[in-house]
């Protein structure tokens, strides 16, 4: 595999997905809306709507704080991680679609990828350079929405209780599943690609993979699932074992005709 | 004398077939390419497209084999550092500029940015188009958006050259000056050229294989395609001034197309006619302003049953 062509093919999609505000600004907007707003709504609630809910969750560990204090930074905490997380999890699962999608079936649609081809790039080092052009962008705002969101939440906690909420070890987990997530995305977007003929539907098909995450905090609420350290640990261990299995089925079923 | 082609062909297309889903697209086509121009000449469905997607590797046939430079196109991805492809879609991307796009190209040929700047240069300045170096693709016209697709695939100095249907969106001058550059490419490179044109054959004189329905129909030469197409074709000729119906008189096959007699039309059985006819009119006085006639289509070739 020659790395200049994975990288030209990388900086290329890179490139061409910020050229216009119109492809790279819905795709930034929503999860910048989100880093901004939720954490206003996490304090808001956490403030006003004296959540009962705080009473049964473990307490951080900060002393010297007023019991009442201490339910709303535990309510906080857990609003912050367990409800709004799910969320921003979504974020990589949704870019990296949108930007894979764009990649392959975009070609596709535009008509670029017989001149693509016809070049003496191959398979693997199109395909490698694609998942890097989807992946290193999705990344990028994925922490950089992380590093908004839990700024402003530390910023709104420390104003009114004192304390710093965040980074903790299961958010930092978190941030760390995003790759393996969006890795999971863009190795369903590379299968779908190749049996949809544009990227309206490759992005659509593609986006069923957030209901799974939208459950989550659902799953937290009601006490299904308890999003700590060790559920972090377990769901990266299972995220390697599927990105391993969908980007090596995705490298067997891609064909160059697929995207002609 | 054997031609170019046939003494050593950089092409090998051997029986192949490709199929999608029910649809035979190409059906045991074979042919041999050299250097030269190579024409294949076929109406809107008779495969030439899919046929030269095949050779440039891109679709691989369901049967048979095809050879380019001695290799694999499908399989072997090194044999395409010596091809281009250019077909009627230009095939850039439009949100990125020029040069981007030429550059993107050209490292995927191996070329260093520097041979990449100096030829890219060289071939916009060619194809009159380097005042949009740095423009974005979707800001340009469709015939200067074709001209940057030519500086594309020419930027890495193919061997062999596919070319489809590669002067549909170029003002005349644009693409009599393509013409003039594969012509003079010709001679070191192997060139396959598809159109539906009869006229583009002409103007490009080259070696011609007819394909129709996705089969090889035939090899022809030019002189056989009009000798095969003329017959029955109707020339009309204008005049500068209207003729009288004695000055027409005795000459056959000629009809008067308006009562004034402006203009006529006459059948042909071949070029000589028109030259003959023509002749006899001027001796008449007739001031001639122009003769046209319907420009011959491939399918006239096929329908007139004298190819496939």
């Amino acid at each position: 595999m020659d790395s200049r062509n994975v990288f030209a093919v990388a900086a290329k999609d890179i490139k061409e997905t910020f050229s216009s505000i119109s492809i790279y600004g819905p795709m930034m907007g929503i999860p910048l809306f989100f880093s901004i707003v939720l954490p206003i709504l996490t304090i808001y609630v956490t403030m006003y709507a004296a959540p009962s809910i705080a009473v049964k969750l473990a307490l951080l560990p900060v002393a010297n704080l007023p019991a009442n204090t201490l339910n709303k930074v535990s309510f906080m905490s857990f609003f912050s991680l367990n409800v709004l997380g799910p969320i921003f999890l979504t974020i990589p699962i949704l870019t990296a679609t949108v930007i894979a999608a764009d990649s392959f079936s975009g070609e596709k649609e535009r008509k670029t990828s017989e001149a693509l081809l016809s070049t003496p790039i191959s398979k693997s080092e199109l395909l490698t350079g694609k998942i890097l052009a989807s992946l290193i962008p999705t990344i990028l705002l994925t922490v950089g929405v992380f590093a908004i969101y839990g700024s402003i939440i530390d910023i709104l906690s420390h104003g009114s209780f004192g304390v710093y909420i965040l980074p903790n070890a299961e958010w930092l987990l978190m941030l760390a599943s995003s790759p393996f997530f969006a890795a999971a995305a863009i190795g369903v977007v590379v299968i779908i690609s190749a049996h949809v003929r544009g990227v309206k539907e490759a992005q659509q098909i593609s986006s069923l993979l957030v209901l799974p995450v939208i459950l989550l905090p659902f799953a937290a609420i009601t006490g299904f699932a308890d999003i700590n350290v060790s559920f972090f640990e377990y769901l990266i261990l299972a995220l390697v074992l599927i990105d391993i299995a969908v980007i090596a089925l995705s490298v067997r079923s891609f064909r160059k005709e697929a995207i002609l | 004398m054997l031609p170019r082609a046939i003494i050593m062909a950089e092409i090998e297309v051997n029986n192949i077939v490709k199929r999608f889903g029910r649809v035979t697209a190409l059906y045991k086509v074979s042919m041999k390419a050299g250097k030269g121009i190579n024409m294949v000449l076929g109406p809107n469905g008779a495969g030439k497209s899919t046929l030269l997607r095949c050779i440039a590797g891109l679709y691989k046939p369901d049967e048979g084999s095809i050879s380019v430079l001695g290799r694999n196109p499908y399989y072997d991805d090194a044999v395409r550092k010596g091809v281009s492809l250019i077909s009627d879609n230009y095939g850039l991307y439009d949100y990125l500029g020029v040069l981007d796009n030429l550059k993107f190209f050209g490292r995927l040929y191996g070329l260093s940015d520097s041979e990449i700047s100096s030829r890219a240069q060289r071939l916009l300045k060619e194809f009159d188009a380097k005042e949009y170096a740095d423009r974005k693709v979707y800001t340009l016209s469709r015939g200067t958006k074709q001209k940057v697709a030519i500086c594309r695939a020419m930027l890495s100095d193919p061997e062999v050259m596919l070319l489809d249907e590669p002067t549909a969106f170029l003002d005349a001058a644009s693409a009599e000056e393509l013409r003039g550059t594969l012509r003079s490419m010709a001679r070191a490179t192997t060139m396959i050229y598809v159109t539906q044109k009869i006229d583009e054959v002409e103007r490009m004189q080259g070696s011609i294989t007819v394909l129709r329905k996705g089969r090889i129909a035939g090899s022809t030469d030019l002189e056989n395609i009009y000798r095969s197409v003329f017959p029955g074709m109707t020339v009309r000729v204008k005049f500068a001034k209207p003729v009288s119906k004695e000055l027409l008189s005795g000459m056959k096959g000629i009809r008067a197309d308006s009562a004034n007699a402006q203009s006529i039309s006459m059948k042909v059985k071949g070029y000589k006619d028109i030259n003959s006819i023509l002749k006899a009119l001027m001796d008449r006085g007739a001031a001639i302003i122009s003769v046209s006639y319907e420009e011959p289509t491939v399918e006239d070739l096929i329908n007139g049953g004298r190819i496939g």
